[in-house]
């Protein structure tokens, strides 16, 4: 329970275990969670030498109060006093976005790519572009667009989350799989593993997570947001969302590949016993795999998403950035931190003993790889995977409303699984909803009517 | 809301009582009733009239965008605007109807439920009285999370051993409902049988000899002299029963990380729950929770009016 409460911090590892999951959605439903959390934030070391700035800082990142201690040892100007919250959606946005209404928001916040722009719409962020302008050419491009949805720069990326795929090196190996290329070939090995064992799948898609399918959405190069002008264009029916969400009802309808939830014990289970051979995850997904199979070590292997049509791209599902509040009074030593934290190569080095982190600041990439302590995975090197991935990322812009849009393809996905609705009809109607509900909230919005 | 209801029921007596002194004794008495009701008043004040004051208020406005949104909300009156939302949206009534349907099945076998074991456990043959009682009410020992997450696994097909003896999948679109039935008639049955067990206790042994004497078997005593006795008791249940029914969470909450068959709006508190943290709509939140804790009022009052008027 603890360790699976741990992954939960992870950037972008918003469900990673069910029982994790779990008790952080219902104890950030009960405002436990974050009273949990922070008085396990005291033990860490709050003395402030005299003199020292203090930030104050909201994150629920795993492994943030390591990088916090690191920090306040190496230098006496800036004091960062953490507050561990619960995961983004278990609670963490909640109560960030709570502060910024309330006026009192910690110097710190943690936002996500994808709920960047749905905390700007509360106001409380500060414009941070002349701060962090001679960062730009370090960044990985993904990231750097990411914290700058309307040209304005709003946080200080920390990692990025490209998908790959992981798969079962070991059976494919054994039964002469080939590596799938792209999907039809994925399509086609997905046959091939049901004809040899009949209780395994390829892979489930989740349709429990609404962040795995923007990120299946974004590989196929179709943003559901684009910012024209002073307008949000909305095309989350666009042909290549609708094209992905084609194919994978097709493989559903099959029954070629599974459809529950990723993460939960049923999963890890099916996982270690050879029920599921691969795993469409992210960066961070290793991390998982390491903590939820620890002992499937030498089974595993990575390679880059199977591509629609032969054309290289990627989508991300997470990565995390942090930002300045509007009304903090010591925003120069919250950049100090946050410059710190982003480029600093102290930070992937303490980051290689519990994760496998990839710096959204390209210099601190070679650090994480040497830090890195192989021998979970069979084939090719993962940092060399993970960055061919990043570099694959398309364009992409999240929209004002990412974070609720999650929920509700969630909910109109839930009918799937029974029959009720198919994947199409499904993002047909978050569409027309997502068009009607910012509209509804004064936002200016050109409907994408490419269906 | 279910403390204030069940408060408010009360409170209506003793209005009627302290109505009729305030010009004979109050002035005697009135540092010292301050002084006494004091805390009790500051936290009825801080911790339940005043946030639904401000939720009432909080219903009647929106946050307005503009353009992209990035400048920030301005708060806007819409009078009765986010009710109507509220009132209108599929999922918000689809989580009505799910309350309805779990309402009308989890009421009466729980409570029936609690009621049969209490006459059982009352009855005179029932040996180990203790052990039953304790046994029958350990469930509501277990907080309600950990019930959930424990059934959850339960359920989880390949983990738990419900799913393949039962006719249908227990965490699947028909088989959800039953299984939230199911957890939270396990945890509160215990509960209400406690209360009940308890004021079957409280009926005059005389009254139970008079019926024996008279020739009344056990069963007869217990449906024409225990129950009536406990009625008013019953009725409590049956409001504290309804209001947990219409206020449903926890269940489904732990249940949402194990199937996607419950929806983050399958009932109402979760509909306001994901408006307000998940959507951060907070207007439309605090209209759709005061719709609740009216609709939660009018049944309690309902309810109690017709057990008053049965008492009569």
């Amino acid at each position: 329970m603890d360790e699976a409460r741990g992954g939960g911090h992870r950037s972008g590892e918003r469900r990673a275990t069910v029982s994790r999951r779990t008790l952080l959605r219902t104890a950030g439903a009960a405002g436990a969670g974050a009273m949990l959390a922070g008085s396990l934030s005291g033990c860490a070391s709050r003395e402030a030498s005299s003199g020292a700035t203090r930030v104050t800082m909201w994150s629920w990142l795993t492994g943030m109060d390591r990088y916090v201690e690191a920090f306040n040892a190496s230098q006496r100007e800036v004091f960062v006093d953490l507050n561990v919250l619960a995961g983004g959606l278990s609670g963490g946005y909640a109560q960030q976005t709570n502060a910024i209404r309330a006026h009192n928001a910690p110097d710190i916040m943690h936002v996500e790519y994808q709920g960047l722009p749905q905390v700007l719409t509360t106001g409380g962020l500060r414009e941070i572009t002349e701060d962090t302008s001679d960062l730009a050419p370090e960044y990985s491009s993904a990231a750097w667009r990411s914290v700058r949805p309307d040209g304005r720069t709003w946080a200080v990326p920390f990692d990025v989350a490209p998908m790959v795929l992981y798969y079962r090196k070991d059976l494919f190996d054994a039964h002469g799989l080939a590596v799938p290329s792209d999907w039809e070939q994925f399509r086609t090995t997905a046959e091939e593993v049901r004809r040899i064992d009949p209780a395994a799948r390829l892979t489930t898609f989740p349709l429990n997570d609404g962040s795995f399918f923007a990120g299946m959405a974004w590989q196929a190069r179709d943003p559901w947001w684009q910012i024209l002008g002073d307008s949000w264009k909305v095309d989350i029916g666009g042909a290549g969302t609708l094209r992905t969400a084609r194919y994978w009802q097709e493989l559903i309808d099959a029954d070629l590949v599974r459809s529950d939830g990723i993460g939960t014990q049923d999963w890890i289970a099916s996982m270690h016993e050879g029920r599921l051979w691969s795993l469409l995850g992210a960066a961070w997904s290793a991390g998982t795999l390491n903590k939820s199979i620890p002992r499937d070590s030498g089974r595993w292997a990575v390679t880059t998403l199977p591509t629609w049509d032969g054309v290289p791209s990627t989508g991300m599902q997470g990565g995390s950035a942090f930002a300045v509040s509007a009304e903090s009074d010591v925003p120069e030593a919250a950049l100090t931190f946050l410059r710190w934290l982003s480029t600093d190569p102290e930070v992937p080095g303490i980051a290689a003993s519990f994760t496998t982190l990839l710096p959204a600041y390209v210099p601190n990439r070679a650090v994480a790889r040497e830090s890195y302590r192989s021998g979970y995975f069979l084939g090719e090197p993962i940092y060399d995977v993970l960055d061919e991935a990043v570099r694959r990322v398309s364009d992409w812009t999240w929209g004002p409303t990412a974070l609720g849009l999650f929920s509700t393809l969630e909910n109109r996905f839930s009918p799937v699984v029974t029959g009720g609705s198919t994947l199409v009809e499904a993002i047909e109607r978050v569409q027309h909803d997502s068009v009607r509900s910012m509209r509804g909230s004064g936002l200016s919005v050109i409907e994408g009517g490419s269906t | 809301m279910s403390r204030s209801t069940s408060g408010g029921a009360r409170s209506g007596r003793r209005a009627v009582v302290l109505g009729r002194t305030p010009a004979g004794r109050m002035p005697r008495f009135g540092g010292a009733a301050v002084l006494l009701c004091a805390p009790f008043a500051l936290l009825l004040l801080g911790t339940v009239l005043a946030p639904v004051a401000y939720a009432l208020y909080l219903s009647l406005f929106t946050e307005r965008l503009s353009g992209l949104g990035f400048s920030g909300p301005s708060r806007a009156f819409v009078a009765l605007g986010n009710y109507a939302d509220v009132v209108t949206d599929p999922d918000f009534l689809h989580g009505v109807g799910n309350v309805a349907l779990y309402a009308v099945v989890q009421v009466p076998l729980m409570l029936g439920g609690a009621l049969v074991v209490a006459l059982l456990i009352d009855s005179a043959v029932a040996r180990l009285k203790q052990v039953w009682l304790l046994a029958v009410f350990l469930p509501y020992a277990v907080p309600g999370v950990i019930a959930g997450l424990i059934w959850g696994y339960l359920y989880s097909p390949d983990i738990g051993p419900i799913s393949a003896v039962a006719p249908i999948d227990p965490l699947g679109a028909n088989g959800i409902l039953p299984s939230v039935v199911n957890i939270a008639t396990w945890q509160w049955m215990g509960y209400n049988m406690i209360i009940f067990y308890t004021a079957l206790r409280t009926v005059p042994r005389e009254l139970l000899e008079a019926a024996r004497v008279d020739g009344a078997g056990p069963m007869r005593t217990a449906l024409s002299v225990k129950l009536p006795s406990i009625r008013p008791t019953l009725f409590v249940g049956l409001v504290f029963t309804i209001i947990g029914a219409l206020q449903l969470f926890t269940e489904p909450l732990v249940l949402q990380s194990f199937t996607g068959a419950v929806t983050s709006t399958w009932t109402p508190s979760l509909y306001v729950y994901d408006s307000a943290f998940v959507a951060g709509d907070y207007g439309r939140a605090a209209a759709a929770s005061v719709l609740l804790g009216l609709v939660s009022a009018v049944l309690s009052a309902v309810v109690m009016r017709i057990s008053a008027r049965r008492s009569r």
